[in-house]
């Protein structure tokens, strides 16, 4: 083959026919190509995959862009870094929605005003030349974000430089609880890695490590590792909390304490160990005894509403695993005695034998270089007292996150110049004086430190986004500061001691060094490049070695203080979707059901069901939960999953945003009916806390105040897209006892009752014949491959109103399944997408063959066939296929984000999962140029792709060596709703349970790993 | 009550022209009120059928899992109420039940109105209707042929094979008619009724033939009545849904269907008696009649109902059973108790003879049929597909303002026909009415010359 081929011809005269044909008719297609002379790596149709880092939250994540034709289309995570080894959270996907947010910012503003960049520097520049040249300029401060990489340090640097305050880091969750009990404790500072994957029993109080702890990818996929049946081996997981959480639902068993009580059980299990003497080696038994000598087992179950028994258990259990970690945090962990109750746990995790070995405290977490609290509030003060002249905001958001009662809104009143950094509107940005915009990470060079030894490498995945035909004007922080503090100081580009031109140039430089660090001989070039190409650098976890100090033994188990007089506890926790409120303005993560109560595009108070039928609300009846410190009005969601004397409300929402998209406008289609996007829904449970730090720790405490419940009389119905958590017996989620999943496995298949016979003659496949397996044990119901699939697939966003009347698009929906007693059920999490039956009832419906069966085994839809009958969808039962109600729309710029493999769908259309269709031709395709057959591995789907637990698997069912061949023959394997005969391809795994939901007391004792 | 045997025995054979002849007389206000009313509802229709094509079927309540609702339930009821149309005047005339003479028309002008009406539903229900022409098997380029394992297909000839036939076999009874008003007809009303007989002259040549094409499209027509309804039960037996996979169904809406048709029938004929003063053709003992047969169509949908019920409850089913359970006690609960008080409990006054000729009575229960056999349509489609097999999406369905005024509009498309139908057409068959006067009258007749 030389020159062009047929295929060739055809891609340059579609792509020049496109490019002819849309100036021609319809509205303008806008400029389809970014680059006018694209760079070498971009080809146009042929992706180009940049390795960076995800920055949706501290956790640091390696990211892979996928940028095809100079946009990037799809965030995967990176398969080589060792936080997140390939998988990617919900809010990691949504990072794309925020890199093409019609919020951005298109250039700089003055006092809201748009501005000339120049001019908008020259002002902060003139401003800290000034307070330079006075000798003031300690009256300028700087807050960021956790910057642990070159940006942080080269801000330091500039703070230096220019005299400023010391730059905050400034993290609305930061976990000072932990790093004062480690300080207690072991004398260190430092937030530790745990290694929840080499333990075999774990106890949580409180720390939601598949939601938002710490790490949480890294925390699932590890969990899995621990706890999913794999060769008849399963961990065991204890979690404790006084509600069930995401995280709590996939605990073997759930302990259900009073708030508060976390330190008196973790001392009471302390000395239930001390007294069995169950206790690892080691000489630091005095100090246990010391710290075990005040507790009680029986006060502690008295107090904490936990049987003695099973404190006994518990204890016992983990202790004699000889593998035991223990964990502590989430919202528990940041009341006035939090700090007792994690050195607590510390001692706990040093009885054991854990500390040094699952817990290591050489490869610290980033957290720990977090600013506490109590440093903002500090700055509040020096704010309000007229001490800051100029505050410079880095892609923060402290209105927002910072408690009503700290004054902060009122400090800003006090400082002349407040300058915010940020790529889009957001309650601060709406009071800075200037906006200096920032690019997106995306666009940005840089690099994060998630965790010692880990460095993630970021690179510009692409060229800045256009909006209305502009790149969006923007900078790097790092390259503002640098220009802003040459003007300041007058030095000219490369001199003096901001020396570096670009940030770029400073980042190679620490690079440089970084290099050394690692041992690097090769040259730095080579070194850089396969950075690059990696995304960073990393070592082997490294554990320190601590001992526990005297002091630890001085503690008690007392309850935290709460402010009020209210009914019950107010339970604040972060929310898996928006984190502490940074992913509200993204419309998929809005439209991402909340795994546990499927509430989409609002927040809600959980209220125990009892209280609910004394106050006489039910679901949606709104109700305003009042607080010494503030009152917010939310809709109710009883629910029997809370300690009844507590009340739950998520963080993030609740935002109070100008945007035009934000503020729930309707999208700029006003002949759609669609998004009626209202971001802005909810309240923000923090505006109900006090300011005040606690003094041990520093941090917000979150587990604080008592609040009143009042119902309103009105009414804001819930948009909950799950009818019901209860399968009425149709065993859609299966589960089966530990004990018979292991014989199970020892005998294996058992005999073939997964589908009734056919009538027709079974289909017989050439080549392949595609199929998945999805392990409800694995899952954790993190909703990861919701977002996936709704990015790879250019699923609509429909909003609230749809939403709640049935009309989600989403191909892949997360359900949550409830077995045995309402008050200790059984959860189960399963993704339900299309199953694509061998014997499908949607394809001999069809009039016009638009639903078919392809020679590959898939359930076909064919786009530009379908009329629309829409039998199909009433035949099909498992109700995955979606109609097209309207032309959905994306509103500018995030139409730029859609995948240009996957046609998007007209009104009128059924749609479904392909099980990514697209994917599987370009692995065809490539194979077909190796001149060989697709094999185990060349391909995943979008979902199975950003698994944490590697719960999915996609493969060819003809291929018998195949992972997906092997586990869709698993003794655990069934089919949901087998005996309708519909012979899915998609084999569903049984969940593994250590007993009978409802069944008597205590889960029998789990097996041991390893 | 002992009626004469055929029409009334009062009637002249030029009473029959005269009293037919009246009603194309030119109609009164009244009469245009009522069109312009009528037309006006049908315009709302209209509008909002053009902005569901224009925005997309997400304005009317449709959902997962409803993916049917309103649309089909109507088109459901509308191909139910045609089939009477053919029963009575095909059936019926094979059976030579003479009562039938002075009723067929109108009825059989209802099938193939009623039948138009169902047959817009479809293409209200799609989501492209622009493409509603590739389920039909013409022959293109691509070689794509509709899928006729696809009950829809099934449909398409059912419905299209019904509508010609009933248009023509309609045709065929009208033609002498329309001759006959041809001769009384003067100016150009009488070149237009001239082109409408096709030449009739009432040869004994064209009598003998007419006779033959009518007894033949009669026995056409017959199965039909059968098939028809069997086909479109079809979409609902072939599908898996909970409530609608049943072997039950041809019969179940083949029975509901001609119910729901008398229904319809008295609910036209019992004001056209009176505004056109046709009491001595349309008598107490037609009524009696069709009441009767009313009275028996429900008694074997009663049966059906508990065979229905009785086979969901003893199959063991969960799946049967939890779909039966929710219709009887959950969201929709009212609309199905009120299909079986409708349907069952109603119509059994007509066992009372009193009630089967009290032009009210008979009125009022027809009106429940009716409402009652809409409702058994929507209770098989809406809450049948709200509660199946996936807990997960089961949910309630809303009719939104468009579909609900769309349902509406479809009545006032029929009754645009009805009426319309009724001022330029006979409305009562003079040939067959004259037929059977009793023999000794016709002397006195004098306008007729059949």
């Amino acid at each position: 083959m030389s020159g062009m081929d047929r295929r060739s011809f055809f891609k340059v005269v579609a792509t020049t026919g496109a490019a002819a044909a849309a100036g021609g008719c319809g509205p303008s297609a806008g400029q389809l190509l970014p680059y006018v002379v694209p760079p070498d790596n971009i080809v146009p149709g042929i992706p180009a995959y940049f390795s960076t880092v995800c920055r949706e939250c501290p956790s640091g994540c390696g990211l892979i862009a996928k940028n095809r034709d100079g946009r990037v289309i799809k965030l995967e995570g990176n398969p080589d870094n060792p936080i997140n080894t390939g998988a990617l959270c919900i809010r990691g996907h949504a990072g794309l929605q925020g890199l093409y947010h019609p919020d951005r910012f298109r250039g700089a503003l003055a006092g809201g005003k748009p501005i000339a960049w120049e001019e908008a520097e020259k002002q902060l520049a003139d401003r800290v030349g000034a307070l330079a040249k006075a000798k003031q300029a300690g009256r300028i401060a700087i807050v960021s974000g956790l910057e642990t990489g070159s940006l942080g340090r080269l801000m330091d640097e500039w703070v230096r430089v220019v005299g400023a305050r010391p730059r905050l880091s400034y993290e609305p969750l930061a976990y000072e609880g932990l790093r004062a009990a480690n300080r207690v404790a072991f004398g260190r500072d430092s937030i530790p890695d745990y290694a929840i994957g080499d333990a075999s029993y774990l106890v949580s109080f409180g720390a939601d490590f598949l939601e938002t702890w710490l790490s949480p990818v890294a925390y699932t996929s590890d969990f899995s590792r621990m706890h999913a049946f794999y060769q008849g081996r399963t961990g065991t997981f204890v979690h404790v909390e006084p509600r069930l959480s995401l995280t709590g639902a996939n605990a073997d068993e759930w302990v259900r304490n009073a708030p508060g009580t976390e330190g008196q059980l973790a001392l009471a299990m302390l000395k239930v160990i001390l007294d069995d003497g169950l206790q690892a080696g080691g000489g630091e038994l005095a100090t246990l005894r010391a710290a075990a000598r005040s507790a009680d087992v029986e006060a502690a179950a008295s107090a904490s509403g936990v049987p003695a028994e099973t404190i006994r258990r518990v204890a016992r259990d983990l202790a004699r695993s000889r593998a035991g970690l223990v964990i502590a945090g989430g919202m528990a962990g940041s009341g006035s005695s939090s700090t007792d109750m994690l050195v607590a746990v510390n001692l706990l995790n040093t009885a054991i034998g854990a500390v040094g070995s699952r817990i290591r405290f050489g490869s610290g977490s980033a957290f720990g270089k977090a600013s506490p609290y109590s440093d903002m509030v500090a700055l509040t003060q020096a704010m309000a007292g007229g001490q800051i002249d100029a505050l410079i905001l880095v892609d923060v958001n402290p209105v927002y996150s910072m408690p009503a009662k700290s004054g902060f809104v009122d400090a800003l009143g006090k400082v002349p110049l407040m300058v915010a950094m940020a790529g889009r509107s957001s309650e601060t940005t709406v009071r800075a004086g200037l906006v200096l915009p920032t690019l997106h990470p995306l666009e940005s060079w840089g690099d994060y430190s998630p965790q010692d030894g880990v460095i993630g490498l970021m690179q510009p995945t692409m060229g800045p986004v256009q909006i209305e035909g502009k790149p969006v004007q923007a900078k790097n922080p790092g390259d503002t500061l640098l220009s802003v503090g040459r003007q300041a100081l007058g030095f000219e580009e490369g001199k003096g001691p901001l020396r570096w031109p670009t940030f770029r140039d400073f980042l190679t430089e620490e690079w440089q060094k970084i290099a050394r660090d690692h041992g690097s001989t090769e040259p730095f070039t080579d070194f850089w490049e396969g950075a690059l190409r990696r995304g960073g650098v990393w070592r082997a976890p490294q554990s320190a070695a601590v001992a526990l100090r005297p002091e630890a033994g001085r503690i008690s188990g007392a309850a935290p203080k709460l402010e009020g007089e209210g009914s019950h506890v107010l339970l604040v926790y972060p929310s898996s979707r928006f984190y502490d409120g940074r992913g509200a303005d993204r419309a998929w993560l809005q439209e991402a059901p909340d795994p546990m109560t499927q509430v989409t595009w609002d927040s809600w108070v959980e209220i125990p069901s009892e209280t609910a039928t004394r106050m006489g609300v039910s679901r949606g009846d709104l109700v305003t939960v009042k607080s010494p410190h503030g009152s917010i009005e939310l809709p109710a969601y009883p629910t029997d999953l809370i300690h009844p004397g507590a009340v739950a409300v998520a963080m993030g929402q609740g935002h109070k945003l100008p945007g035009a998209y934000a503020s729930g406008q309707p999208a700029p289609a006003a002949s759609n009916p669609q998004p009626s996007t209202f971001l802005n829904v909810g309240a923000n449970p923090v505006d109900l806390l006090g300011a005040a730090p606690d003094p041990a720790s520093g941090g917000l405490p979150h587990l604080a105040v008592k609040v009143s419940l009042t119902p309103t009389g009105r009414r804001r119905a819930l948009a909950i897209p799950q009818a019901t958590f209860d399968q009425d017996e149709r065993e859609l989620a299966q589960y089966v006892a530990l004990g018979s999943a292991r014989e199970l496995e020892l005998r294996g298949r058992p005999p073939a009752d997964a589908s009734k016979p056919s009538m027709y003659p079974s289909v017989k496949y050439a080549e392949y014949k595609w199929g998945m397996t999805v392990d409800v044990d694995r899952c954790t119901g993190c909703s990861a491959c919701v977002v996936a699939c709704q990015s790879e697939n250019n699923v609509p966003v429909v909003g609230r109103e749809q939403a709640a009347y049935g009309r989600i698009q989403h191909w892949l929906r997360l359900e949550r399944w409830q077995e045995g007693p309402a008050a200790q059920p059984l959860n189960m999490f399963m993704p339900m997408f299309c199953q694509h039956c061998e014997v499908a009832p949607c394809e001999p419906v069809c009039p016009v063959y638009a639903a078919y069966h392809t020679r590959e085994g898939l359930n076909g839809q064919v786009y530009n066939r379908c009329v629309g009958t829409r039998y199909c969808g009433n035949a099909c039962p498992y109700h995955v296929r979606r109609f097209n109600w309207f032309n959905y729309t994306w509103a500018a710029p995030l139409d730029q984000q859609l995948n240009p493999d996957v046609t998007v769908r007209e009104a009128g259309v059924m749609e479904k999962c392909t099980m990514c269709l697209q994917r599987i031709i370009a692995a065809k395709t490539q194979a077909r140029e190796d001149r060989r057959a697709v094999k185990d591995g060349d391909m995943q789907t979008a979902c199975q792709q950003t698994c944490p637990t590697r719960a999915i698997t996609f493969g060819n069912l003809k291929d018998a060596g195949g992972e997906t061949s092997k586990l869709s023959l698993s003794p655990r394997g069934y089919h949901a709703l087998a005996e309708i005969g519909t012979q899915s391809s998609v084999t569903y795994l049984k969940k593994v349970v250590r007993a009978e939901p409802g069944g008597s007391g205590h889960p029998a004792g789990g097996g041991h790993r390893g | 009550m002992s009626a004469p045997p055929v029409g009334s025995g009062q009637a002249t054979w030029a009473d029959v022209n005269r009293d037919v002849d009246r009603t194309l007389l030119n109609a009164g206000n009244t009469y245009f009120a009522w069109m312009t009313v009528i037309a006006l509802i049908l315009a709302c229709g209209v509008a909002a059928w053009g902005w569901q094509i224009a925005t997309g079927l997400g304005v009317a309540g449709i959902r997962t899992p409803q993916m049917w609702a309103l649309y089909i339930t109507n088109f459901v009821f509308w191909i139910g109420i045609g089939h009477a149309g053919t029963l009575i005047s095909a059936i019926l005339y094979l059976f030579r039940a003479k009562w039938r003479t002075s009723i067929y028309r109108g009825a059989e002008a209802m099938t193939v109105f009623a039948v138009m009406t169902a047959g817009l539903f479809p293409l209200i229900h799609v989501g492209r209707m622009w493409f509603a022409y590739w389920l039909l098997p013409y022959p293109n380029q691509r070689y794509l042929w509709p899928n006729f394992k696809s009950p829809l297909i099934w449909d398409v000839f059912a419905i299209s094979t019904y509508l010609t036939i009933s248009v023509v076999f309609f045709i065929v009874g009208l033609v002498p008619d329309i001759a006959a008003i041809r001769d009384r007809s003067t100016g150009l009303k009488r070149k237009i009724y001239a082109v409408c007989a096709l030449g009739w002259e009432g040869s004994d040549w064209q009598w003998r033939h007419y006779r033959r094409a009518y007894g033949l499209l009669a026995a056409l027509a017959t199965p039909l009545v059968l098939s028809v309804h069997s086909v479109v039960s079809f979409d609902f037996a072939m599908a898996l849904v909970p409530g609608w996979h049943s072997s039950l169904f041809a019969p179940f809406f083949v029975d509901g269907a001609i119910f729901s048709g008398f229904a319809m029938v008295l609910i036209l004929i019992i004001p056209m008696r009176a505004v056109f003063g046709w009491h001595a053709y349309i008598t107490d003992r037609h009524l009696d009649a069709m009441a009767k047969l009313t009275l028996v169509t429900s008694l074997v949908l009663t049966y059906f109902y508990l065979c229905e019920a009785g086979t969901a409850w003893y199959s063991g089913e969960h799946y049967e059973r939890a779909s039966l359970f929710a219709r009887a006690f959950k969201s929709y609960k009212y609309t199905f108790w009120l299909q079986y008080i409708c349907n069952s409990l109603i119509p059994l006054v007509l066992f009372w003879r009193k009630a089967r000729t009290n032009l009210v009575i008979l009125y009022v229960v027809s009106i429940f049929v009716l409402i009652g056999m809409w409702l058994e349509r929507f209770n098989i489609i809406v809450p049948g597909l709200g509660y199946d097999f996936y807990p997960y999406t089961w949910g309630v369905y809303l009719p939104r303002v468009v579909d609900s005024t769309i349902t509406v509009a479809s009545f006032a498309w029929f009754f645009l026909l009805f009426l319309g139908f009724i001022r330029v057409m006979p409305s009562l068959s003079i040939v067959e009415v004259k037929e059977v006067l009793p023999h000794p009258l016709k002397h006195s007749a004098h306008g007729g010359h059949h």
